[in-house]
């Protein structure tokens, strides 16, 4: 507790508005469970409703595979941007993606990148992979450079080049609601923040573990 | 088909290699298994003839109980070829000769799960059914103990098959279910003589299998003497044979709770025809059904249980039965992990409790095949390396067995044995 109250002004400096010499426009939003409590991990992007042209993001999409899991289960991307599959395994995968409109599979091998740039469409792609089931993990393709995801404290700040008027989205996979996402619609002027407080709880997150660790098994 | 069978394989081997443009990538896995132990049972062991139910006779015997190496080919298509090649070397006192072989050789072929979480996959080749839930770690060696139960110890000796098995599963994943669905089937040939080593040396417990075109030796009974019942018999049972050309089938379904466990039951049918012998060796009509769980009740403790019960009837020309036998076994095991105790996850114990019989149903002169016993097995690894695994097991049995009498043995038989083993894996 002591460590988190130490840790909190560096932590919330990362994600919140306090900057006053920032030109730009600051949209800082907070995510919050039914009960009130912080939700981190939750993706925030923020569409343009107004035609405001804006720069592509430059912001390095790595979807990894980590102990047998895909670590970070969820990734975010701008549509048309390269997504780099970072196997940090010392054993091969097989991702694929089952869904018609975002089909693909390929196998990576220990200690191997593998990059995908064909997804041009904004949607939410499963992952998973064809030799070890349990592995499950998600990669949304965004129509927009403003997207990230909420902090432990359930923030997450974007600082915006175009006024004018945006969609705030909060997505998770496991979010029970409508296409899995909460919209707010807003004119973004000036420095504002929104809070989305969720109708129900997220639904459990499945753990990505296999249920034997014995390291020798010769399964597939 | 021994030969012929490596020399197919390997000629489809280099043919994938070179039709396929896509990149191959070679695995090799294995284990060596070196072992002490201390038995307490009987002056011959099963593998030798004799009427012990462990590997190994009596004394203080060295051995290598198992060297084996899982070979892979594995394609980007979903291909892959599988060779399992086993060594089972001569230990010291009564050991069984030094024998290698492969036990299985298949090509695998996995498709990507469809939408709608529906997958297929087919093995062509030979392998075996899949039954055990001990048996899964490389090389087919058991996972939690030295000395599989005695289910597995028979599904090792006289259960393998040349075929072809086709898996539909169905991931909940994509279904929004915390489960997964599977059923597979198998057509098969090449075990029509399976039986008969159950039948004449009972259940037995080790880590040996059997190695594909193996003959096996059993304990001499009086119904094997010239003008008896079972004269016709070779003195050795090659349980990889094709007897009678009608394809056995075996059929299997799996619910597969994530994280939790699985729960399966399957049927195992050779369809032999029963009254027909080539040179020694008579198709076995042999059936039965298995059930099996795996169920982790907590991060520290894993059930394993299975069941099996079936028949097996072989007759003479005229279609007499002359073994006509029903059998049953089960076991239970436990297996704890010392996590919060030892602070790691180096130290595995397991206790596993088994009964078994074999009922005898046939008026056979010479042949009595009627069994009835228990086991108990307490066994404890650790990972001394990441390599290197040190387990110390003790087994007992006891079983009434009233073969035992044709060869002077006591009827009534308490056998215990103590292993140390150090296995590597790699």
């Amino acid at each position: 507790m002591l460590l988190t109250l130490l840790l909190l002004p560096n932590i919330s400096n990362a994600n919140t508005c306090n900057n006053k010499t920032e030109i730009n426009t600051c949209v800082q939003v907070f995510v919050k469970s039914k009960t009130g409590q912080e939700l981190g991990d939750l993706v925030v992007y923020l569409e343009p409703l107004d035609g405001q042209v804006l720069d592509k993001s430059h912001k390095e999409v790595v979807v990894g595979q980590r102990d047998k899991s895909f670590t970070p289960y969820i990734t975010v991307s701008q549509t048309n941007s390269k997504v780099n599959f970072v196997n940090q395994d010392n054993i091969t995968h097989h991702i694929y993606s089952a869904e018609s409109e975002n089909k693909f599979s390929f196998k990576i091998r220990a200690g191997t990148t593998h990059s995908l740039t064909q997804f041009d469409q904004a949607n939410e792609i499963a992952m998973g992979c064809n030799i070890h089931d349990w592995m499950s993990g998600y990669l949304l393709v965004v129509n927009t450079p403003y997207f990230d995801k909420t902090d432990e404290l359930g923030q997450v700040s974007f600082n915006l080049a175009k006024k004018g008027k945006y969609k705030v989205v909060v997505w998770h996979p496991q979010m029970q609601a409508e296409n899995n996402r909460m919209i707010m619609e807003q004119d973004i002027t000036k420095h504002n923040t929104f809070t989305f407080t969720l109708k129900n709880e997220l639904e459990s997150i499945p753990t990505q573990e296999s249920d034997d660790d014995f390291e020798f098994l010769s399964d597939y | 088909m021994n030969k012929i069978g490596v020399n197919i394989f390997l000629a489809l081997l280099v043919f994938f290699q070179l039709q396929n443009s896509q990149a191959a990538e070679f695995t090799a896995h294995g284990i060596v298994d070196l072992r002490v132990s201390q038995v307490s049972s009987s002056d011959k062991s099963y593998l030798t003839g004799g009427q012990g139910k462990f590997a190994l006779a009596d004394g203080l015997q060295f051995s290598i109980a198992q060297a084996g190496a899982d070979l892979s080919v594995t394609w980007d298509n979903g291909l892959s070829a599988h060779g399992v090649v086993n060594a089972f070397l001569k230990g010291t006192g009564d050991g069984e000769s030094s024998v290698a072989n492969i036990t299985e050789v298949y090509f695998k072929y996995r498709t990507l799960p469809s939408a709608s979480g529906y997958r297929l996959q087919t093995r062509v080749g030979i392998f075996y059914p899949d039954i055990s839930l001990e048996n899964n770690a490389y090389a087919w060696a058991s996972k939690d103990t030295l000395n599989s139960s005695t289910i597995n110890t028979w599904i090792g000796e006289e259960i393998r098959v040349l075929g072809s098995e086709f898996k539909l599963t169905r991931l909940g994943r994509m279904n929004d279910d915390a489960f997964d669905l599977s059923l597979s089937a198998t057509a098969f040939v090449n075990n029509d003589p399976t039986g008969a080593l159950l039948a004449w040396h009972g259940w037995t417990t080790s880590s040996r299998q059997t190695l594909w075109t193996e003959k096996r030796i059993f304990p001499w009974f009086p119904a094997l003497e010239d003008g008896q019942a079972l004269a016709g018999q070779a003195r050795k049972s090659d349980p990889f044979l094709e007897i009678d050309d009608r394809i056995g089938y075996h059929v299997r379904g799996e619910w597969l709770l994530h994280r939790k466990g699985e729960l399966s039951a399957g049927y195992y049918d050779n369809r032999a025809t029963p009254y027909i012998v080539i040179d020694g060796q008579y198709a076995w009509r042999t059936r039965f059904f298995h059930l099996g769980t795996r169920w982790k009740f907590n991060r520290n403790v894993t059930l394993v249980a299975q069941y099996l019960s079936g028949d097996t009837l072989m007759q003479s020309h005229l279609k007499e039965d002359v073994v006509n036998n029903d059998y049953t076994s089960a076991f239970i095991s436990l297996t704890y992990k010392w996590q919060q105790l030892i602070g790691n996850k180096k130290h595995r114990s397991t206790i596993r409790l088994e009964d078994f019989s074999i009922r005898d149903n046939d008026n056979t002169w010479g042949d009595n095949n009627n069994e009835d016993g228990q086991a108990l097995t307490l066994s404890h690894s650790y990972r001394f390396t990441k390599h290197w695994l040190l387990l110390a097991e003790f087994n007992y049995i006891d079983s009434h067995r009233p073969a035992r009498y044709y060869t002077h043995q006591a009827v009534d038989l308490v056998e215990k044995q103590l292993q140390l083993a150090a296995r590597y894996f790699f």
